[in-house]
């Protein structure tokens, strides 16, 4: 309560903030090589959160002004969905001009404020780059396909024949017959892994490997933290493969990571390859290509584990995951700006989850839709927080999705993208409290249903309230950044004889050489469930649960009886029996 | 190293009310001990122990400790006391050494010199051998009821790995004396789930839900499908690993009928049974294999790596003979469609629908799901026709043969032990009855 009120009493200050905003200001980011394993992420679209200038779009003023509730949320970095130049026809993807900003969210000028009042407050910032295509509009690309000889002819990947490379996969079936299109202006066919008006880079060409570098490097040099690398593994094009993961792709992502750990030390690369765990790995190199990939699959096996009220099809994929470099970190992500997607394993045996789990009714409605978390956990509180739980304590950093931290709900009348991107809910006021803006000026209507409208989920409301959900989840990242064991420590799954009862034990050593020990426990059904747990290596030590600090009775010789409310979850620090002296 | 008389004193309180021991008072108390063998002298002290009683041999690992000094973990393990004896070190409490975390890794070492652990701890018996746990990763399985040859189990176990079947244990190390095997070591597998767990929790799912079973979110279904998968390529694994006969469906017929002699006449209608064991006379049957023999739900585990199958032992109480003849495969078959019956009517009676003809209705639906999901696994695995009858009427004569011989013998179990619940078998000998007259 006494932090609601705090920054409470800061918003209302407001916007007197904005005439100090020409003054430097230090940078609190603390320093760490290895801050990404212990961060918690928060993805953001600039265009969604806050609309400052009453265009009807958010913008990077707009989110400079709500850094403040970003901190007191206690996230440790933004992950900034596209904000470059671009006629978006890909959700901003398609880039027209990377050296720049998409007018509608401001200047260079704004983005490098945003940036340095972000740094202020001890928050890092990383956003996506697209590396292996533009949009057609993009000047590299017009001037590319005026002649087969100007200075940009071959920044492209150009030919007279549309049958090469026939093993390369076409990714959307829907709308691309090929990976080929016809440029009548130069007469010749150009290759595009993605959409027809996404003409793939050539990286054979050294001017485009530097050209990107240097588009990595000015955005380095603005402030950035890192990026989020989005379609990695069609760099390059080789006869006789299919395009995918070629070895010299990974030759100049290494390269990339060379160039940030010489030049710009504490630079993170996250990488999309939505794939199988034991194929990810490879983009970590041997500790020398990508600092994190997002553990795509964990996500919808947590959702059949609820569905199934059993933790197999969860401790299956972490069974499955390999063991990563020093270093490395898996992204783990609840949901984003994308569907609940099972793309991954479609044609690998050692998986269930699309020839049989995919049939399951529900997961076949929600497949390829887009929904927001809440209304795929049906709105169910308890639910939330026990997937929440599971966020803040698996192996991996959190990500988390702007808006699921109120419970915010989707639209999906508005067409499969949009309905998880509408205006971030501030206020039950007019659009939300999003933008002053003529409602119908709105780059997307806020959601105005009775269930999930802004005028009951929304920000204001949920300070106020100190059991709301927001609160708790403020709660749960301050005890997350408590226990950096959480994101760093090893992990070991425990055996639980009740299948519905998932229970793991995180361990490191702290920075004060003492042990530190986590045990969670999870409840994955509707019903209370009873379980006995192992945990002879720990006898004699005492659980304190983490969120009350009530310690719980030691762990003896027999094993520990844990009882569970339905979809209950425990957090217990696992503390040494007191010295013997201590005792006298 | 134990003074004879006080240990038989010991033993003939101790043995009847062991869960492993088959004999009764009387035959406790005439029991005869056939080797005593010091494992480890001073305290705590640990002798292996054969004994003698009810025309078996029976073994036990006996840890003693000072009279004045037997710690605090015998308190409420009862069971597991022996009581006082006399030693040569002099007087000693007496107890199940499966429970003293120092003496069992004595016991592992005898099959595994020089193993490193740091934590044991015992597991819930069974009818047949006692484990103990170490470091969450072996298992140590003592027999209690010595063979007189290799232990199935074993022998089965590495047979099937040998073939490459890996969905059971690994096996690690054996400790035997000559070709009996006194214990056995396999991997533990974590984080498993008996099959009967995992369909109970599918069930209390259901029968609140209340929609179809295969729109449940806990449904079975997959899971069914997977272990059919896994029941079949046990069987092929067996045909390869052991010889395979030619099978003798009238020596089945007989069997079946010696067991439904066994049964109150009143609680079926046995002339309609043997009928049905008759037609497997005329039948061609396919090969006889080695088959698990007793298999349900509560032999197979979910591992995060699938389904395993556990204890090849088959019935205890039957020689050992009996229990590694070749059979038909759909012996195994018909148990684990038996076992999903049980399941859905366990469940309606522990979770309070037993009044609740809705209740009913979802388990009979419940258990069709699976049992043609768990069919359908097992059919659709390659290779696995060869050891099926290749007739499609034979193929079904035989199965409703064996379905029906198994719900004759739970009819009489059940008529012995709990007559409340002789309604499961009985409706299922109705079904499979009124099944074969239709075919």
């Amino acid at each position: 309560m006494a932090e609601a009120r705090k920054w409470d009493g800061l918003e209302r200050r407001g916007r007197a903030g904005a005439a100090r905003r020409k003054k430097a200001k230090p940078s609190r980011v603390v320093a760490d090589p290895e801050w990404y394993r212990k961060a918690v992420f928060y993805e953001v679209a600039v265009r969604g959160f806050y609309d400052a200038t009453g265009d009807g779009s958010g913008d990077f003023v707009g989110l400079t002004e709500k850094l403040e509730y970003l901190e007191w949320l206690g996230v440790d970095c933004l992950w900034l969905l596209p904000f470059y130049q671009s006629p978006l026809k890909d959700g901003g993807y398609d880039v027209s001009e990377f050296f720049s900003v998409l007018p509608e969210y401001g200047t260079i000028g704004d983005a490098a404020n945003f940036l340095q009042e972000a740094h202020h407050r001890g928050i890092r910032v990383i956003a996506d780059l697209v590396l292996n295509h533009t949009s057609d509009q993009h000047p590299w690309f017009q001037e590319s396909r005026l002649s087969r000889d100007n200075p940009k002819a071959d920044w492209y990947v150009w030919g007279d024949d549309n049958q090469r490379w026939s093993e390369a996969r076409i990714i959307f079936t829907d709308t691309e017959p090929s990976n080929w299109s016809w440029d009548p202006q130069r007469e010749q066919f150009y290759w595009h892994r993605f959409f027809s008006h996404q003409p793939d880079l050539n990286y054979d060409n050294p001017e485009v490997q530097e050209a990107m570098l240097d588009v990595m490097r000015f955005w380095l040099d603005l402030g950035l933290d890192g990026f989020r690398l989005d379609a990695v593994p069609y760099l390059f094009e080789r006869d006789g493969t299919n395009g995918e993961n070629l070895p010299e792709t990974h030759e100049y992502l290494k390269r990339i990571r060379k160039e940030v750990d010489d030049k710009y030390p504490g630079t993170v690369l996250l990488a999309e390859a939505n794939q199988w765990p034991a194929d990810v790995v490879q983009y970590y190199g041997d500790g020398d290509e990508f600092h994190m990939c997002f553990h795509f699959p964990v996500m919808p096996r947590m959702y059949m584990g609820l569905r199934r009220e059993q933790r197999y099809p969860i401790t299956e994929i972490l069974a499955e995951t390999p063991a990563i470099p020093d270093g490395c970190q898996w992204g783990i992500f609840l949901r984003n700006h994308d569907e609940l997607t099972l793309e991954m394993v479609t044609d690998d045996d050692r998986d269930y989850m699309w020839t049989e789990y995919a049939k399951d009714p529900r997961m076949k409605l929600n497949m390829g839709i887009r929904r927001r978390l809440f209304p795929l956990l049906d709105n169910d509180r308890r639910v939330a927080e026990l997937f929440h739980s599971l966020l803040f304590s698996l192996p991996g950093s959190p990500v988390m999705y702007y808006g699921d931290e109120i419970g915010m709900g989707d639209n999906i009348y508005l067409g499969d993208r949009d309905g998880v991107r509408t205006p971030m809910q501030w206020t039950p006021d007019r659009n939300g409290g999003f933008s002053r803006a003529d409602f119908a000026q709105l780059y997307l209507p806020p959601v105005l249903d009775p269930v999930y409208g802004f005028q009951s989920v929304n920000v204001e409301a949920q300070l106020r309230n100190p059991s709301s959900f927001l609160q708790w989840v403020h709660r749960m990242v301050e005890v997350r950044k408590q226990h950096p064991v959480m994101g760093v420590g090893s992990f070991e799954l425990l055996n639980a004889g009740n299948p519905s009862v998932l229970a793991f034990v995180r361990q490191t050593i702290g920075d004060d050489g003492q042990p530190d020990i986590v045990l969670c426990v999870f409840n994955l059904s509707r019903f209370a469930q009873p379980v006995e747990l192992y945990l002879g290596q720990f006898e004699g030590h005492t659980p304190h649960e983490l969120l009350g600090r009530v310690p719980f009775p030691p762990i003896g010789e027999l094993p520990y009886f844990v009882t569970l409310a339905p979809y209950g979850f425990f957090w217990f620090e696992l503390l040494p029996a007191p010295a013997e002296e201590a005792r006298v | 190293m134990i003074d004879e008389r006080t240990l038989q004193a010991a033993l003939a309180d101790h043995l009847p009310r062991q869960r492993w021991f088959a004999g009764d008072q009387d035959s406790a108390g005439a029991h005869s001990v056939v080797s005593m063998t010091v494992l480890k002298s001073g305290w705590p002290a640990l002798v292996h122990v054969v004994v003698e009683a009810a025309g078996r041999r029976w073994q036990l690992a006996i840890g003693l400790r000072a009279i004045d000094a037997h710690d605090s973990f015998l308190d409420g393990k009862g069971d597991a006391v022996l009581g006082l004896v006399e030693t040569t070190q002099g007087p000693a409490m007496a107890y199940d050494a499966v429970i003293d975390s120092e003496l069992a890794p004595l016991l592992l070492a005898q099959a595994m010199p020089g193993a490193a652990v740091d934590r044991s701890r015992p597991m819930g018996a069974d009818q047949s051998n006692t484990s103990v746990v170490f470091d969450e990763r072996l298992i140590l399985k003592l027999f209690r009821r010595l063979e007189d040859g290799p232990n199935p189990d074993v022998e089965t176990t590495r047979g099937l790995l040998g073939v490459g079947f890996d969905h059971v244990a690994p096996l690690l190390a054996e400790w035997r004396d000559g070709a009996v095997h006194l214990a056995v070591v396999n991997e533990f597998l974590v984080g498993a789930v008996d099959g009967f767990q995992l369909a109970l929790t599918s069930l209390r799912d259901l029968y609140d839900a209340r929609v179809k079973p295969n729109e449940a979110g806990g449904d079975f279904g997959p899971e069914a499908r997977r272990l059919g998968g896994v029941t079949a390529r046990m069987h092929l694994a067996m045909s390869t690993a052991f010889a395979t006969t030619p099978a003798d469906p009238s020596a089945w017929a007989d069997d079946m009928l010696e067991h439904l002699a066994r049964v109150p006449s009143d609680r079926l209608d046995v002339s309609a049974v043997c009928a049905v064991y008759d037609r497997l006379r005329g039948v061609r049957p396919g090969p006889a294999i080695r088959v698990h023999g007793d298999y349900h739900l509560g032999q197979v585990v979910r591992t995060d790596a699938g389904w395993y199958v556990l204890d090849f032992e088959g019935e205890p109480a039957r020689p050992l003979a009996e229990r590694t003849r070749p059979s038909s495969p759909l012996r195994d078959v018909a148990g684990m469609l038996r076992s999903l019956h049980y399941a859905s009517e366990v469940a309606i009676r522990d979770f309070g629908y037993a009044d609740d003809p809705e209740a009913h209705e979802l388990a009979s639906d419940w258990e069709r799901r699976n049992a043609l999901s768990f069919l359908k696994g097992y059919n659709e695995t390659e290779g696995i026709a060869v050891l099926l009858p290749p007739v499609e009427t034979d193929h079904a004569t035989t199965l409703l043969a064996f379905l029906l011989d198994k719900a004759v013998y739970e009819v009489g179990y059940e008529a012995s032990h709990r007559p409340d619940w002789v309604g499961i078998p009985q409706s299922a000998v109705r079904r499979i009855l009124e099944e074969a007259a239709l075919t």
